[in-house]
């Protein structure tokens, strides 16, 4: 491995995350200056829901694509952001263990299912882009910033799928845009809609605490029957 | 913030909206991702497909430029990459206004499908309240809150024609029963039910109020109606305004702790339910030493202790029932109409979806009193007209009385041939009368007497459906009934045959109805001819009221119906007993 892998696998993942780290901070500073506001009234009617309850049902909300009735219709993009959110997280992992645990990648079933993961987050990144230029209420919407994240996100993918193997010996080249991707990644990270991740505990939070406190959540949806044959 | 070259409403708005913000609004405005989950839950979408403006995204977008220009960092130092834009101009402002007054019932139907929480619903209504703060608003949201601030109630019922109805209903109560006993007490100290209503009911739909009251006289409930303080509504929950929000709900409040009442049980209305007992402690920043429930749950309570009986073969129809948004959405109010349904009908037919994730009545969130926008609602209200057409019922019981008005009319517009009615009624038909109660006495019905016999009324108005409608209800009722289609005919009509009544339509050609209204009050001759406005534009009633003579004997919103239309001449024309004039 020559000096400049070295460099960008690991100080440079470690400058960036670093930054990362500082912003994300200043960010929660700022959310958190703004008072939060309570619920003054009388609990729900409802005896079989609380605040805490509203508040696991709605951090738990998106593992559960029947909560919604945007999931349930919507189920094929559900399975979309799944696997393109298990391949961020599997992706943001490989920076970590290929400097720091490489042996982890050695069998080659594991190299295999990431590479699989990350082909098929690339896919639907580029599903995702024609989706937000074709539909006309998605193009209406979609800031350069959210095209530029997606973009950044599939192309990450791809490249993460040529530097799953972490073979440097056979040419350095798909490690080193790997990392310098990720290093980018990380410092736009936080000035970007990427960024949800760290919004969405606090938003679902006091979104269940209030639909909790006053009976909405847990959602209770009622299956209209099916008609019976006469 | 960017102060340059901004109007000075503008410049007011956007300095306000810092002041606003609280952390969810915060974490609302900043956890978008651009998903376009939301899309397909909002009723406007669904029904106008090729308008991408009215995707909540989009809708909460027009919201979020302005904070983001003007509070968040991005949007500060690269304004084009996030789409933040800045509030400049009065145009702006009124643009904004017809997306969060005209395009969303802030109904949180997009809130509840958003997978990351974000409250689009407190979004509009925050943005409502902003737009409100420097007057601009639809015209409709203008009267209704100034009659709100000014008279105590949302429809500015005055205290004399509040009185003189409960007085009017005890009454017939009273025979009902044959019970000195069977009246609605006025301010009784120690009650143990306080008992809030909605003005529609005074105005519109009484009957519902002696339904009210029949149950509680059969209950043998200690309750009482406030003199003052009675209106449950809350237009601050529509307006965005916290300040009439808060002032509005501690007017019932304090009314409640005068009377030492231990319950305050609210009328069936979503957002006076929701206003009242959700919202008002906190934005009078006051929590409430006393118990606020809703009647549909007091109702339940009297079945299941055995306080009441009902039988439910009484109300034989097929039934289903719609959520208000209020009730369901943002209070968690589903199961109890459900269980009250299901003791006092036979036939109840699920409507689907349901509880928190059915349709906007589409007449919600103030847009009933924004005629401005009445085509767009009723365009959207396709969904809400299928949905009940797929049940198959032949009435929708709601217990909301906006929802009330809201499905009447997507009913009428769309020809579905269904009634709506509210539990509070269905509970009352349903009553078994104990024998103590009933008293057989032998009643003397005149042989040929109609209600409205011996009255002369002119019946004014520039639409020819209106006026045979009105016609041919006044006259099935015995009145005699002379018709004007405009103004000049109107009042030289009034000098020359000296009605009873006029009905009049504000709106016509040539001279409108104000300009007739106070030519009749200012003519001597006519001056104590008793009239009844008749719109469909309720922005023009300051028009009326603004005017320097004596206001008009009553006031209508279009569409009226025939029920609502008899009980409201009835009352203006002080007749207690349906009996000839003669």
């Amino acid at each position: 491995m020559s000096d400049t892998l070295r460099f960008v696998s690991n100080e440079l993942q470690l400058m960036a995350l670093s930054f990362m780290a500082i912003v994300y901070i200043i960010r929660i500073r700022w959310l958190l200056k703004y008072k939060a506001s309570r619920d003054r009234q009388a609990p729900s009617e409802r005896r079989d829901t609380s605040s805490l309850k509203g508040i696991i049902y709605s951090w738990a909300n998106i593992a559960m694509p029947w909560s919604m009735e945007s999931t349930r219709r919507m189920f094929f993009f559900y399975l979309q952001f799944v696997v393109f959110h298990l391949a961020v997280a599997a992706n943001i992992t490989l920076s970590f263990v290929i400097p720091y645990a490489p042996g982890l990648m050695k069998p080659i079933i594991v190299v295999r299912m990431l590479q699989i993961l990350f082909a098929a987050a690339c896919a639907i990144g580029c599903y995702r882009m024609y989706r937000r230029l074709n539909n006309p209420a998605m193009r209406l919407i979609s800031t350069p910033d959210d095209l530029f994240s997606l973009g950044l996100l599939t192309v990450w993918s791809f490249a993460s799928i040529f530097a799953a193997p972490n073979r440097p010996d056979l040419g350095e080249g798909p490690l080193m845009v790997y990392f310098i991707m990720t290093a980018f990644f990380l410092v736009y990270v936080p000035f970007s809609k990427i960024s949800h991740y760290l919004y969405y505990p606090f938003t679902r939070f006091y979104f269940g605490r209030t639909l909790g406190y006053r009976g909405v959540y847990p959602v209770k949806h009622v299956v209209q029957p099916k008609p019976t044959r006469t | 913030m960017i102060p340059n070259a901004r109007s000075h409403k503008a410049g007011k708005v956007v300095e306000r909206m810092g002041k606003k913000l609280s952390r969810q609004l915060v974490g609302s405005l900043v956890g978008c991702v651009h998903c376009g989950m939301c899309t397909e839950s909002c009723h406007y979408v669904l029904a106008n497909p090729d308008d991408p403006t009215y995707a909540p995204a989009y809708k909460a977008d027009q919201i979020r430029k302005i904070f983001k220009r003007n509070y968040d960092w991005t949007g500060k130092i690269f304004p084009w990459w996030v789409h933040a834009e800045d509030l400049r101009t009065d145009e702006d402002l009124e643009k904004l206004k017809d997306i969060v007054f005209g395009k969303c019932t802030n109904c949180r139907r997009c809130s509840l499908n958003c997978p990351m929480g974000v409250d689009f619903a407190l979004l509009n209504r925050m943005a409502r309240g902003l737009l409100v703060s420097v007057g601009v608003m639809p015209e409709g949201v203008a009267v209704v809150s100034k009659d709100q601030w000014e008279v105590g109630n949302q429809m500015g019922v005055l205290p004399q024609e509040y009185i003189e109805t409960l007085e009017w209903l005890s009454d017939e109560l009273e025979d009902e029963f044959k019970d000195p006993a069977a009246r609605i007490p006025i301010d009784k100290m120690d009650a143990n039910i306080v008992y809030a209503i909605n003005p529609r009911e005074v105005k519109y739909d009484p009957r519902t109020i002696s339904d009210a009251a029949r149950i509680f006289y059969l209950a043998g409930e200690n309750w009482t109606m406030p003199s003052e303080g009675w209106d449950m509504t809350n237009f601050g929950l529509f307006s965005g305004d916290d300040e009439l929000g808060g002032a509005v709900a501690l007017r019932v409040y304090d009314k409640v702790r005068e009377l030492r009442g231990q319950t305050l049980v609210l009328s069936e209305c979503g957002h006076g339910y929701r206003s009242t007992r959700c919202e008002g402690p906190n934005w009078s920043g006051k929590e409430v030493p006393f118990v606020i429930e809703s009647s549909v749950l007091t109702m339940l309570r009297y079945i299941r202790e055995g306080r009441i009986r009902v039988d439910r073969a009484k109300n034989k129809e097929s039934y289903t029932f719609h959520d208000s948004c209020n009730n369901a959405r943002s209070c968690g109010f589903f199961e109890e109409p459900r269980e009250l349904l299901d003791l006092v009908v036979t036939d109840f037919r699920e409507m689907y979806p349901n509880r928190a994730e059915n349709y906007c009545c589409t007449g919600g969130g103030g847009a009933m009193s924004m005629s401005e926008y009445t085509p767009q609602r009723l365009k959207s209200a396709i969904i809400k007209a299928d949905q009940l057409k797929a049940t198959g019922t032949k009435s929708v019981v709601t217990s909301c009385h906006n929802c009330v008005d809201g499905l009447t009319d997507v009913i009428r517009h769309y020809k579905l041939g269904m009634k709506v009615t509210q539990l509070v009624n269905l509970t009352a038909n349903a009553l078994v009368i104990p024998e103590r109660v009933f008293v057989p006495v032998e009643v003397l019905i005149p042989a040929v007497s109609l209600p409205l016999q011996g009255f002369k009324i002119l019946v004014v108005d520039d639409e020819p459906d209106i006026l045979i409608f009105l016609a041919a209800v006044l006259e099935d009722q015995g009145a005699t009934v002379i018709q004007a289609a405009d103004g000049e005919q109107a009042l030289a009509l009034t000098i020359q045959e000296k009605p009873d009544l006029v009905t009049l339509d504000l709106s016509m050609p040539g001279k409108n109805g104000g300009y007739v209204f106070e030519e009749i009050r200012n003519n001597p001759e006519i001056a104590s001819t008793k009239v009844c406005i008749i719109t469909g534009k309720p922005e023009l009633r300051r028009l009326i009221y603004e005017r320097p003579v004596a206001p008009p004997d009553g006031y209508l919103d279009k569409p009226v119906n025939e029920e609502t239309l008899l009980t409201n001449i009835r009352m203006i024309l002080e007749l207690r007993q349906p009996v000839g004039h003669a």
